[in-house]
């Protein structure tokens, strides 16, 4: 799959550096004290609470925390899915919420977790919707379109499957599908809500490889995942979302501790160097209940 | 080299936009216009059905006006169009049948296209004016202007009062939330059995002669249309069907989840609540010509779809399906108890309910979850 280069973004900017967070580069995408909440009235509930957070150029973020810590929250009003009760988020320095709704599909593109198709669509027309940003009402269909749908085609490594209907797709093609419609959007940056949840390890791994080879070619991603230990062998950058504020962030190898492991979810474990890739990794996890006992 | 027909192609094989290989199954028209190049893609299989279909209408609409009372050859029919021929054919055809087509025709279109765009913006194939109480409001307040009760305006403003005030009802009930799924619905059916209730009450409530004037409202017919309120019609499904064609585009996107039709740069509230509008606007005006006809609404769009391929949201084709329904289900209904005339409301009642039926005993596709 190296068919990347070829689908940098329209504006390929210095992101494309090696993973490492360089201060002088400016963030993609930033959060300045962002809060939000669901609900009128009494049933107000806040979901985020003053959050600051820049995503690092040309890297995979991923986003963890326990169910309910506002991490799929976070993703969405990072998106523009949520209209912020204080703060704002930045793209490239701009409040999102002036930007025209056409521009900012342009510039991010968004993944969520319900992904649900209509009813025969094949996979090289889901992806000619990525297409739609780019396009108007009589410019429907460009040298560029053909080229770009194709290389994401590629991209994936769906050229075979291309006519084939999503419906009649296993999973990790069909969320490899949705994903090169995102990279059809051609945009500098890419959110993935849970992009392997309910798919097995292999397919798990068909889209993390994707989402890394993205990551190469000089994109910035960030994907909220469930499971801990594929965020750290995956991601360059590891937000701990607890309570609707971050509790962590940094690389996986600097910020994952037994201590984090506990207050995000209430488990102990013992964390070990994975002697093949150099990534946390948890092992012999066991509920914090049990274990504090002995030891008082 | 092949030479083209559509374009020339001396200007055009220079420029970079020129013969991009369409997606398969559709044609795609590219001109130039000073420095900027246009594309439009057409698809292959929607084209040859809204073409078929427009061949239908144009069939059963002849026929339409070929039978009756009095029987016709469609060559005296033509004739009668035009005013040709004998006098009394010439009247016949022009003065009861014509107007009654186009009544037929536009009436057909709006509801049908009214209940494609409804369905649309709700995913729901349920989700159709006449189920969710929007006709059923524009009947009542239309019923009051007939029966003149505390008014004196003509039926289609206040078809399209009542409309507008059943759909505020239904969305302030079911909580808005981007009018989805069965809350929308069930909420509508309630809001609609009560103004249906409001209707045999104003109906019980005027001397038996006014009564009887606005009975054909409450069922549905052609018969005797009032002259204003069919062209507000045709005016109305004018502006509807080029704002529907401005749409196609937004309408196919909101067959995704919200969140990934905004991720690719639809302002999915506005999209909605336009085509809201023009759907309310349409079975309102539609109500005001022909009473609440809603069935077709249901069968209109699905025929389309059964037709049209996956790929598009058919507004067209609806719009030419639901035509061909409605001056079909006339036809019959002047035709099958002669001289007696069966409404044509009763007649796509009577093939709708089952239909209505089958849509909900089938095996749930995909597009309604």
């Amino acid at each position: 799959m190296n068919s990347f280069a070829a689908i940098s973004p329209d504006a390929s900017p210095s992101n494309a550096s090696p993973s490492n967070v360089s201060p002088g580069v400016a963030p993609p995408l930033a959060a300045r004290q962002l809060s939000l909440s669901y609900g009128r009235g009494s049933a107000r509930r806040t979901v985020i609470e003053a959050l600051d957070l820049e995503l690092p150029a040309g890297q995979v973020t991923a986003i963890v925390g326990p169910n309910g810590c506002g991490k799929s929250t976070l993703l969405a009003s990072l998106a523009r899915l949520h209209v912020p009760d204080r703060g704002a988020v930045l793209l490239d320095g701009h409040d999102i919420q002036r930007l025209p709704a056409r521009e900012m599909a342009q510039r991010l593109a968004l993944l969520p977790q319900e992904t649900h198709a209509p009813e025969g669509l094949t996979v090289a027309e889901l992806i000619r919707f990525g297409r739609q940003p780019h396009q108007s009402l009589f410019k429907q269909w460009s040298r560029d379109d053909r080229r770009v749908v194709d290389e994401a085609l590629a991209a994936a490594d769906l050229h075979a499957l291309a006519d084939r209907p999503l419906d009649a797709m296993s999973g990790g093609q069909r969320q490899r599908a949705w994903i090169a419609m995102a990279i059809a959007q051609q945009t500098p940056l890419l959110l993935l809500d849970e992009p392997t949840s309910a798919l097995d390890l292999g397919h798990q791994l068909e889209v993390f490889e994707l989402i890394r080879d993205l990551a190469a070619a000089g994109k910035t991603l960030a994907m909220v995942v469930h499971d801990l230990v594929s965020a750290c062998r995956f991601a360059d950058y590891l937000v701990a979302m607890l309570d609707g504020r971050i509790v962590a962030a940094g690389r996986p190898s600097d910020v994952v501790t037994t201590a984090l492991v506990r207050d995000l979810y209430g488990v102990e474990c013992t964390l070990m160097q994975d002697p093949a890739t150099g990534s946390p990794l948890l092992t012999n996890i066991r509920s914090a209940r049990y274990s504090a006992e002995p030891s008082t | 080299m092949k030479t083209r027909t559509l374009t020339p192609p001396a200007c055009l094989m220079n420029r970079p936009e020129a013969g991009v290989t369409p997606p398969s199954g559709s044609w795609r028209l590219s001109w130039a216009l000073g420095e900027r190049d246009y594309s439009i893609l057409i698809e292959r299989r929607a084209c040859f059905v809204c073409l078929g279909l427009l061949v239908a209408l144009l069939a059963v609409s002849l026929l339409s006006l070929c039978l009756g009372t009095l029987t016709l050859s469609p060559r005296e029919a033509l004739a009668g169009v035009f005013g040709h021929g004998d006098p009394v054919n010439a009247f016949v055809v022009q003065e009861l049948r014509l107007v009654r087509l186009a009544a037929g025709v536009a009436t057909g279109a709006a509801f049908s296209l009214s209940g494609c765009l409804m369905q649309t913006l709700a995913r729901n194939r349920l989700a159709t004016p006449g189920i969710v109480g929007i006709d059923n409001g524009a009947t009542a307040f239309a019923v009051a202007s007939v029966v003149g009760l505390g008014t004196s305006l003509a039926p289609p403003p206040m078809a399209l009062a009542g409309a507008a005030t059943a759909t505020a009802i239904t969305f302030a009930l079911a909580n808005d939330v981007g009018t989805r799924g069965y809350r929308f619905i069930v909420t509508g059916i309630g809001v609609g059995a009560v103004f249906g209730a409001l209707t045999q009450l104003l109906m019980a409530r005027v001397a038996i002669d006014t009564a009887n004037a606005a009975y054909p409202w409450t069922v549905g017919s052609l018969n005797a249309r009032d002259g204003a309120a069919l062209v507000w019609l045709w005016c109305g499904l004018a502006i509807g069907l080029v704002v529907a064609c401005y749409l196609s585009r937004a309408m196919r996107i909101l067959r995704f989840s919200d969140a990934v039709a905004q991720g690719l740069g639809y302002r999915v509230r506005a999209c909605r609540y336009t085509a809201l509008v023009v759907s309310v606007a349409l079975a309102a005006l539609a109500v005001a010509v022909a009473g609440p006809v809603g069935l077709v609404g249901l069968i209109g769009p699905e025929i389309a779809r059964q037709l049209s391929s996956h790929r598009g949201v058919s507004l067209i084709a609806s719009a030419l399906s639901g035509a061909i329904v409605m001056v079909a289900a006339d036809l019959v209904g002047r035709l099958l108890l002669a001289p007696i005339e069966v409404p044509v409301g009763i007649v796509t009642a009577i093939v709708g309910a089952p239909f209505l039926l089958w849509i909900l005993l089938r095996p749930a596709p995909r597009f309604q979850s």
